[in-house]
């Protein structure tokens, strides 16, 4: 579009016509006060403190909602734009609680910085003040109310980022409250965002109440690690302790929100426990030790269990996919450089010969560009909340959704179709979606989908794929564990090649890419997770895992585990009873926060951090243990003085090789009872089963077994009984044939049926 | 008197559909469904007729209605707003309750011209009685097949719906008003975009006041030339007036624009008790108030009303005689704004409820010096700076009443009681 120019203060500025007058002022440099306006959410114009001269208009315009036009002239320092806006600022201030030295938000207040400007330092006002009642909103965010300056960005940040309005304006005049509509406070998933859009202290962190001032605090920028965007995030430090996270701006990533699970994880850091001292086990009985002795150990141990007798093949290595990409890389090296192959990080999949590989093609900003969406086995709102925020974006703008589920949901988005089917019946319906696809295309039809029918959802999924010319098909974490699940998953691959649809797979997160593209999976010679557990192994490295939350195969690891004959060295990063119990060495590891690395995202992009605090205790960085661990070892290629070198390496040598199954079988068809078993959003990691905050709230405290009541009868539970551990919940919301599991503590049986 | 809207007053069911046809009612409706009227014909005659809104800012309605994009494709709307909260207002309510037909056809017309489809009449929550008349009128045009889908064969389309408010002055400000119908908190929209573009659920619509509506049928079937010259240069036609307050027969007046204000008081019985005039607010409690001088020598006119100092407004007209204190009728006022301030934005929100709180304190005995000083420059400081037209509204009268009444103020606040009542 032709740019046009203005005058702003004298000046000649260029700018698109119809732009807002507040975006122009900023891209200029030229400050002009506002409250209400927030660059990611809707206008409101009803603060009125960036109220300007327009020339020609007789009454002071707010730049925020002023859209420019050629030949403009606008004055934002003249007497009539400061006195309209110091009148807001004294009307702003007359009934503020002006509570600043008790106020959290001290120090990092709007409303403090712009009174310093434009406020007087004698009131006029004499009446009395208005005082809010506050509610309590839940565990995350607190409230006082009565600072409220009522700019509404919390309510339009609910109603149109976080998808569901939680606060709202009650009242009219000076009886206007902003506060919830139920009593159940605010839940959604992103709501720690109202804290960092709030201008004012009347929604600050609750976790980080009356701790410290702003100013006292150091701030380091880092990357999140709990999913798949790797959001960009500041920790505000203190005295070597993380005190509070606040988001930081990427638009390509996270854009300026995060996710409460990566806003408040941080408190699990300084649980009490945490694992503080290395130590070993001797003739059963731990012994807390120096870095020395318990790395002598280990490598005693590996010595004599498998190196003296040329078994190098009996070391197993393990990680939890929140790894960095530098223990990754290290811990396969070490392995591969003893001689062992027997590496993986997929300790949540049931069956590994049924895995199939589906890539990731499409950036988190190209998904609000894409016309249709398939989701398919995922709750992405609570799953990947900042990749759910893109695709609701692109609902926002038209695109239309459909899901194949198991259960339904809870979506902040209309959906153009919901099909709830067991996972069992997944992969015939999307046979039927690539038979209906093929035969749009006038594709002979290949020899196992001759037999299927295509039915009404199929044929429809098919034609909105056919009909769209930029389509994104979305798996999610549910059907990993599916009878047929790399027949799934080909058939989308198969469905994606033939729509031209791009592929997002979310059906493993974390860290998880950096996984595949350090190699730490099975060599051609070496065992996967489920292998090794039934192979008596004689060594194991296990990098920060924790049994019963970590493997499908739960019992079964822990058993292979606990053999009296095999030597395991465990890093962890937090206290564990059953780790305690199998492990020979267990060394203090670093957390998140306290590292230095590199996280993977969807987009593929390699986001290194530095450490924002030092470990606690004798705990030390992963990649450092490994380090040294191969200088003991006297493995070659070790010589890194920071990480940053060995993310260097990486990018040289990336090799992902592990087989996958790609036949599409869809012979079954049985009639099992299905089983979802997944760990409830803020129970993915140890970090977040240790941050309690995140714990008490709704989110947090998901720990149910649904089912619909002919399932109930036949698996002999009811409501008030629990199925695996898992307190029952009665619905039609599932399938029929199926169980959805979300829990956040540990079964006796891990999942298995 | 009584030429238009309440032309049929004094009859019998004056509300009633064969009433309204016998004294040339629908005519120019029909006329419009044979094809005999064009929108640009329409359009002239009502800026020949002089007709400006009578909701209250006197905006040209035949200009307001040239704005429409008639011929853009979508949906737009015709809305009548009916909300009627002004303080001293209630003529609209006299019109809904004896001549809704007169609004009805008022809006197919509009509808016409402005290629929508779909009407609403916004009424005012508390008048439950114009509501049912409304809607029995209604119910009398969709059966004469007056209105709905293809009406007559004409292929014009035109579905009227009436639609109950809640009690909130600020929903009579035609933004807010659009968002009450649209089923949300009526809080007024930043402007721009104009409802003419971006009006009810997005689309292009036009607000006009009742009495607007009821006087275009008129208007077209006797001539934009009749219309205006029932009135002066610069106010056309006649003029609904609500006359108010210490008078003998407070009621509803349609007098042709230029009546002079005496006449108009005369109309009403003159003072009460023989009472002395004291002051006047012409044009509802968001115009200025004048003295007794000044507002005898006036006439009822928007040129006439402007010169005296204040505006016509809704045509509201409160008389106060000599027993009234100026200090505790503003206080009232005040609070009339504070309670109604929808609250978003900032110096309507907080100037309303320090403008009332200070005057409270002041009739409580607890003013001080300096407290004029205040009230001024808390009013200032709302005027122009608002969202919506409240926040002047409710500035408007401060300002006046200490100018014309200052004496009494610093009474009131130097001894702790009413100059007037003691
Ligand atoms: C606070 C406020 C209240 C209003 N109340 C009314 C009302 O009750 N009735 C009305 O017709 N106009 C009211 N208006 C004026 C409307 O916004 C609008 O100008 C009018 O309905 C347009 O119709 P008209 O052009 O026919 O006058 C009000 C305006 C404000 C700012
Ligand atoms: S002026 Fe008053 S009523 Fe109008 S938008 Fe502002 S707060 Fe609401
Ligand atoms: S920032 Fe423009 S009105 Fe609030």
């Amino acid at each position: 579009m032709a740019k046009i120019e203005i005058e702003i203060d004298g000046k000649m500025v260029r700018a698109k016509p119809g732009e807002m007058l507040i975006s122009v002022t900023d891209r200029e440099g030229i400050s002009v006060p506002r409250f209400c306006y927030h660059k990611k959410l809707s206008v409101a114009a009803s603060c009125r403190m960036c109220l300007v001269d327009v020339e020609g208009a007789p009454k002071p315009q707010p730049a925020c909602s002023t859209p420019i036009s050629e030949g403009m002239k606008i004055h934002t320092q003249n007497e009539k734009s400061k006195s309209s806006q110091k009148a807001v600022m004294e009307f702003l201030l007359i009934n503020h609680p002006l509570d600043c030295p008790i106020c959290d938000q001290g120090g990092e207040c709007e409303l403090q910085d712009v009174a310093v400007e434009y406020g007087s330092d004698v009131s006029c006002f004499s009446e009395g003040k208005r005082i809010v009642a506050d509610n309590d909103i839940g565990p995350l965010i607190q409230t006082d109310m009565t600072r409220c300056i009522h700019c509404t960005r919390c309510v339009r940040f609910g109603a149109e980022i976080a998808g569901i309005m939680e606060m709202g304006g009650t009242g009219r005049g000076d009886h206007l409250k902003i506060e919830p509509f139920l009593t159940e406070g605010v839940t959604s998933e992103l709501s720690g965002n109202m804290i960092d859009v709030c201008p004012v202290g009347a929604l600050t962190s609750k976790p980080f109440r009356y701790e410290l001032r702003s100013w006292q605090m150091n701030s380091t920028s880092t990357i999140a690690r709990h999913d798949l965007v790797g959001s960009n995030i500041n920790a505000q430090t203190y005295k070597g302790n993380v005190k509070r996270v606040v988001s930081g701006d990427n638009d390509a990533v996270n854009e300026t929100w995060i996710s409460d699970r990566d806003r408040f994880s941080y408190e699990g850091l300084s649980h009490e426990n945490r694992l503080l001292e290395p130590q070993i086990k001797i003739e059963g009985q731990w012994k807390e030790v120096g870095w020395h002795v318990a790395l002598d150990y280990a490598v005693k141990g590996l010595t004599s269990n498998i190196l003296n007798n040329h078994q190098s093949d009996q070391l197993g290595v393990m990680a939890s996919k929140t790894s960095t990409v530098e223990e990754f890389y290290l811990l396969q090296k070490i392995a591969r450089e003893i001689g062992s192959e027997n590496i993986d990080y997929r300790l949540n999949i049931k069956n590994l010969d049924n895995t199939a590989k589906l890539e990731s093609n499409i950036k988190l900003g190209g998904l609000e560009g894409v016309d249709h969406a398939l989701i398919v086995g995922s709750n992405p709102r609570l799953e990947q909340p900042m990749i759910n925020h893109r695709l609701r974006k692109a609902s926002l703008n038209g695109t239309s959704v459909d899901v194949i589920n198991s259960m339904k949901f809870d979506f902040n988005y209309q959906l153009n179709s919901e099909n709830i089917i067991a996972p069992n019946q997944i992969a015939s319906t999307l046979a039927g979606v690539l038979s209906s696809v093929l035969a749009s295309v006038s594709i002979e039809l290949p020899d196992y989908l001759q037999s299927i029918k295509v039915s009404k959802e199929s044929a429809s999924i098919a034609e909105k794929l056919n009909n769209s010319d930029n389509s994104v098909i979305v798996l999610g974490e549910h059907v990993v564990n599916a009878e047929n699940s790399a027949t799934i998953v080909n058939l989308i691959a198969q469905i994606a090649k033939h729509t031209n649809s791009t592929t997002l797979n979310l059906s493993t997160t974390a860290n998880s890419l950096a996984a595949e593209l350090t190699g730490f999976v099975p060599g051609s010679k070496g065992m996967n997770v489920n292998a090794m557990l039934e192979s008596d192994l004689k060594a194991y490295i296990l990098l920060d895992i924790y049994p019963e939350y970590d493997f499908h195969h739960a019992d079964k690891a822990i058993d292979a585990l606990n053999d009296k004959d095999n030597f395991v060295i465990s890093l962890n990063g937090f206290k564990n009873d059953i780790v305690s119990e199998y492990s020979d060495v267990i060394l203090p590891i670093a957390a998140f926060y306290e590292t230095s690395g590199t996280h993977i995202n969807i987009n593929g992009d390699m986001q290194s951090f530095a450490a924002s605090v030092v470990a606690p205790g004798e705990s030390k960085p992963a990649w450092k243990v490994f380090k040294v661990l191969a200088d003991l070892l006297k493995l070659p290629g070790f010589n890194y003085v920071d990480s940053t070198q060995i993310t260097e390496e990486v990018s040289h040598q990336a090799h992902n090789n592990h087989l996958h199954n790609e036949n599409i079988d869809l012979s079954i068809t049985s009639d099992n009872i299905n089983i979802i078993w997944q760990q409830s959003p803020y129970s993915i990691d140890a970090l977040l089963r240790h941050s309690g905050s995140l714990q008490q709230t709704k989110i947090g405290k998901l720990n149910f077994a649904y089912m619909n009541a002919s399932v109930a009868k036949d698996l002999g539970v009811s409501a008030d009984s629990k199925y695996l551990g898992v307190p029952v919940v009665i619905t039609d919301a599932v399938a029929d044939r199926c169980v959805f599991v979300n829990a956040n503590k540990a079964t006796q049986t891990g999942g298995e049926s | 008197m009584n030429e238009v809207c309440f032309k049929n007053l004094d009859k019998k069911d004056s509300w009633s559909l064969a009433v309204y046809e016998a004294s040339g009612g629908y005519s120019v409706w029909r006329k419009i469904l044979r094809g005999e009227l064009t929108p640009e014909q329409i359009i002239d005659e009502l800026k020949a007729s002089g007709l400006r809104g009578r909701g209250g800012a006197g905006f040209p309605t035949g200009l307001k209605w040239s704005f429409m994009p008639r011929n853009s494709a979508g949906q737009k709307y015709v809305v009548c707003n009916s909300d009627e909260g002004e303080p001293g207002t209630c003529k609209d309510r006299d019109i809904l309750r004896y001549n809704p037909h007169a609004v009805i056809e008022g809006m197919a017309i509009g509808g016409f011209v402005m290629n929508a489809t779909t009407g609403y009449n916004y009424i005012r929550g508390e008048f439950i009685e114009p509501f049912n008349r409304f809607e029995g009128a209604l119910k009398e045009a969709y059966a004469a097949g007056l209105l709905g889908e293809n009406i007559s064969d004409s292929g014009v389309d035109f579905n009227l719906y009436a639609h109950l408010g809640a009690g909130a002055y600020v929903c009579g400000e035609e933004t807010a008003l659009l968002e009450s119908i649209e089923g949300k908190k009526g809080q007024p929209r930043f402007k721009p975009p104009f409802p003419a573009n971006v009006g009810l659920y997005g689309k292009p619509t036009t607000i006009n006041n009742t009495e607007s509506f009821a006087s275009v049928a008129d208007i077209l079937s006797k001539g934009g030339k009749w219309f205006a010259d029932l009135g002066v240069e610069n106010s056309g036609g006649c003029k609904l007036f609500s006359v108010s307050g210490h008078v003998k027969n407070p009621a509803n007046f349609e007098v042709s624009m230029g009546t002079p204000f005496k006449d108009l008081l005369e109309m009403a019985g003159g003072m009460r008790d023989g009472a002395k005039l004291k002051a006047v607010i012409p044009g509802g409690s968001s115009t200025p108030v004048l003295t007794a001088d000044v507002a005898m020598a006036m006439t009822m006119d928007y040129d006439g009303i402007e010169k005296a100092g204040s505006m016509l407004g809704a045509g509201s007209v409160i008389v106060m005689d000599e027993s009234t204190c100026m200090v505790e009728t503003l206080t009232r006022l005040a609070h009339f704004y504070y309670d109604e301030s929808c609250g978003q934005c900032t110096p309507c929100r907080e100037g309303t409820g320090w403008l009332y709180r200070a005057l409270k304190r002041i009739t409580d005995g607890n003013g001080k010096d300096g407290d004029i000083e205040l009230l001024l420059n808390v009013q200032d400081k709302i005027m122009g700076n608002t969202i919506c037209a409240l926040g002047d509204a409710a500035a408007m009268p401060v300002e006046s009443f200490l100018r014309n009444f200052r004496e009494e103020f610093e009474y009131y606040i130097e001894h702790g009681k009413s100059m007037v009542k003691g």
